[in-house]
Parts: structure tokens; sequence; C-alpha cells
């Protein structure tokens, strides 16, 4: 699958997540904390561009986000 | 420790070094070489990780180190004792991400911003009286009070109470040195030592205080941290007396010691670097990288332990299953292969991936937003009075080598140069 200008999508694993809030900080547009569980979720498509996923990836402090590179 | 520890020049635990300020050169050494030291500790030692990478490896691989083995500081702990003791820092997942999650709300850069206001409010009132004064104690008349009002604001401590909890704090200090200067009996204490964070009579205070507030909040909860936690612990979320006291504890200590330590740096960086300070008045978006780097300078808290999980290598060295590795964020900070110039204070440095906060890791220091947040209002309420700060007296420093703390130095404002 293309998915154009390099745009690929991005998970986080909820069992990881310390509720650090940094993707939010980061990408309000692709994470979101629940306010009562302070977990994080993807919201909306998910897509970043690569770059910046692996920005995400690399300040997330609990390794709880990857860049779900699909498999076809 | 002999006194022989402060001579020997591969040492950089001896607590009496710290007095004159992180040796610099030592770890500068321990940097260039290819492998990890093996530096002796008590009757054991443990593996120095100085350099930025390496430092990043173990803090991101807390399965490999761990943080709920031995202790976090460089001394093991009896099982007990680490029971006793343990908090949010001493423990790995699943229950340090089930205690994060507790207070981790209050903490997120979307929450702390929300507290600007009254952050901007407190820094303007301790900056006014130390003008009016004409200085003083920087640590005494505003490094100090602006976190622990603002920590204690958050977890619903009444501010007349503010300066005991600072006292208490000085003492906790002293406690990650190697002099106590109180009887093991003070403030009524009666545990064990040993059975208490930082060793310290202090602890039992503060673990009595939080105790109180416990109390209190159950029969009359208000929008408050303590108030958030008596409500977790009877819903049944899994938060134990214990984990109770030394959360308690733990965000009193950390939530006014390091910020405290960092403008303490930050304002003996700024009179020694003034072309610096005129940078920043004269760019106000430099505010942002000025704080990054005072956060740098500082280092608040120079080292995190862990204990190895397994067999495991790092920088060609081979690390046993059991064996203690420490983190130098001392060191990591002052990285001639990530910060370029280290020892030039910078306050528009572009990089950022500092370690005050730790290695990346999942114990990501929980207040780092809030610390952020209290340095940076601090130097815009300093741009908007054009207060320069002149430097009046040496520094008096901790003689510990786990907290970069500064007892008291004097400082002046004074005009434009």
């Amino acid at each position: 699958m293309d998915l154009g200008e390099g745009l690929v999508p991005v998970a986080v694993d909820q069992g990881l997540c310390v509720g650090g809030g940094i993707c939010e900080m980061l990408e309000p547009a692709v994470f979101e904390l629940d306010d009562d569980t302070v977990i994080s979720s993807v919201i909306g498509d998910g897509l970043l561009p690569r770059s910046r996923a692996e920005a995400v990836v690399n300040r997330c402090p609990a390794q709880a986000i990857s860049i779900a590179e699909q498999e076809q | 420790m002999g006194p022989c520890a402060a001579t020997d020049p591969t040492n950089v635990t001896e607590p009496s070094l710290y007095l004159q300020g992180i040796p610099h050169d030592r770890f500068a050494r321990l940097r260039a070489r290819p492998d990890l030291a093996w530096h002796p500790y008590e009757s054991d030692g443990f593996w120095a990780v100085s350099r930025h990478a390496d430092v990043r490896h173990v803090s991101r691989n807390p399965e490999l180190f761990s943080s709920a083995i031995g202790h976090t500081n460089l001394w093991d702990l009896e099982a007990d004792a680490l029971e006793a003791r343990r908090s949010l820092i001493d423990t790995d997942a699943p229950d340090h991400t089930r205690l994060r999650r507790l207070v981790a709300r209050a903490f997120t850069p979307k929450n702390i911003r929300r507290w600007e206001s009254t952050v901007r409010a407190i820094a303007a009132e301790l900056l006014d009286e130390f003008t009016a004064q004409g200085g003083g104690d920087w640590v005494d008349m505003v490094a100090a009070p602006l976190p622990i009002q603002v920590i204690l604001t958050m977890l619903g401590v009444p501010t007349e109470d503010a300066a005991y909890l600072v006292e208490l704090s000085n003492y906790l200090v002293e406690g990650t040195g190697d002099a106590q200067s109180i009887p093991p009996d003070a403030f009524g204490n009666t545990t064990d030592l040993r059975l208490l964070p930082f060793n310290s009579p202090a602890s039992h205070a503060l673990f009595e205080y939080g105790e109180g507030m416990r109390q209190r909040r159950r029969v009359d909860p208000q929008d408050d941290l303590v108030s958030h936690l008596v409500q977790a612990e009877s819903e049944g979320e899994q938060i134990s007396r214990s984990e109770y006291r030394n959360m308690f504890h733990l965000l009193v200590f950390a939530g006014n010691e390091t910020t405290r330590t960092a403008i303490s740096h930050g304002a003996m960086a700024l009179a020694a670097n003034p072309h610096e300070w005129q940078r920043v008045l004269d760019d106000p978006a430099l505010i942002d990288s000025a704080t990054e780097e005072i956060l740098r300078w500082a280092t608040p808290v120079m080292h995190m332990r862990r204990t190895a999980t397994a067999d495991t290598e790092l920088a060609g060295t081979s690390i046993a299953k059991g064996d203690k590795v420490v983190m130098w964020y001392a060191s990591a900070n002052r990285d001639e292969a990530v910060f370029e110039d280290p020892f030039r204070f910078d306050a528009g440095r572009a990089n950022r991936d500092h370690f005050a906060f730790g290695g990346g890791g999942p114990h990501l220091c929980l207040g780092a937003f809030l610390a952020r947040l209290e340095v940076a209002v601090l130097l815009e309420e300093m741009a908007k009075r054009s207060i320069w700060l002149e430097q009046t007296s040496d520094p008096q420093r901790a003689r510990s080598n786990f907290v970069h703390g500064v007892l008291s130095v004097d400082m002046r404002p004074k005009r434009a140069p």
C-alpha cells in the first residue's frame, strides 16, 4: 500500500503507556490521552510523515509508540 | 570510604568532591575510555555509564536494567527496607505503570499549562521582594520557595506549612550525603533509619505530615492531588498505605528539591554569562532554549542506578546478571559527542536532548513539564523586570553525589551593564 508522501501509520501499546503526554503535545491531531485513564490512543487516521512519526517514537519514554509497518 | 577516595582520580562518588562542584575532569576521563569502568563502591562496585548513548541504552531497556532490584541509589537496601521505602522510582512495570498512572494526569503537558498563571503570580511576588530587599540568598528568596509553593498548591498543602516542608526537604538532601546533622530520634522518630527514605528522620516527619493530610482529605475531599490519591485508594485502585506515603514523600521532595537546584544553577550561569542573558532579553523566543540549557547545565539529579537482570553487554563490556549499573546524567549532559562545546552555557543551544529528566526511559521525571514551566516563567518575569543578576558569594554546595544541590548563594539585582 502506498500511503503517499511517506506517511506511515502509528500505534500505541496501551499496556506500556505511562501517560507522559509527550505524544499528545507533539502530535495533537494523532494522539489523545484519555482524561480518565491517562492512556494514549491514536485518533483520526493515525498517519504521520515518517520523520515526525520517528520523532514521537524516540521521545516516548515508555516506548509504547511504534510505526505500524503494513504487511502486504 | 576513607580520605584516599577524594584523591584517587578515578573516584566519582566521594561526596566531599561535590563541595567544589561536579568532578567534570574525572567524568571526561570515563567518557574517553572505549569501555565501561568498574567503579569500586563500599564492599562491591558498579559499572559507571558516562556517555550519552550508553545512558540512553540503559534507561530505555528497563527489562534488562531493573529499577526494582536492590535500590536505585548506589548502595543496596535490605529487602525489608526496600519494601518500606519503595516508590514510583524503585519499581518496574507493571507496578511502575500502575502507580504512575495514579498521578500522571496532573503532570501532562496539557494539564501543567493550566498552572501557568499560578506559577507566574508566585514568581512575580518573589522577584519583587528580592528586588525590594536589594538581593540576598537566591536559594532562600527565589529558588526554594517558587517550586515548593507550586507543588504544595498542587498537593493541597496550606502555604503556612511551606517553611516546615522546606526544612524537612533540606534534611533529606543531607541524607543523600554522608553527614546528617539531626539525631535519629528527631521529629519524634522511632523508626529504624534503614526503613526511611534517605535514612533520614525527616522522612518520618514527612510521612506523618502526609498521613495527617490523608485523614483530613478522607472526610473533606478537595480538588487537589492528595484528595485524588485518597479517592483512588477508596475506589480500590490498588494503592497501599506504604505506596501512598512514599508517593507523598516523593512528590514533596522531587517537586521542590530538583527545580530549586535548576533555578540556583541557572542564576549562577546567567550571572557568569551576562552576554547570554542579553541574548534572551533581545530575543524572547530564546526563553525555551535557555530553559533547556539551564536544565542541562544544572543536571539536578546526577545519577540513577539500575541492576542487570541478565548477562548483557554494553560498550564492549560484559555485564553480569546482578551487577549494578549507574547512569551518570551529569556526565552524559557534558558529552562532547552530543553537545557541541558542552562546557559553554549557550542560551540558544539547539540540541535539547539532555538528560536532566532521566535518560529517555519510562522513569522520565514525572514533573518534567512542571519544572520547565517554572524555569521558563521565572525567566520571563526576570526579563519583564530587566533583572540582571550579580553573584556576590560563593555557592555553598550540598555534600552529595546524587543531588547537585546548592544550599545558598547570594545574588544582587543590578542594572543592565
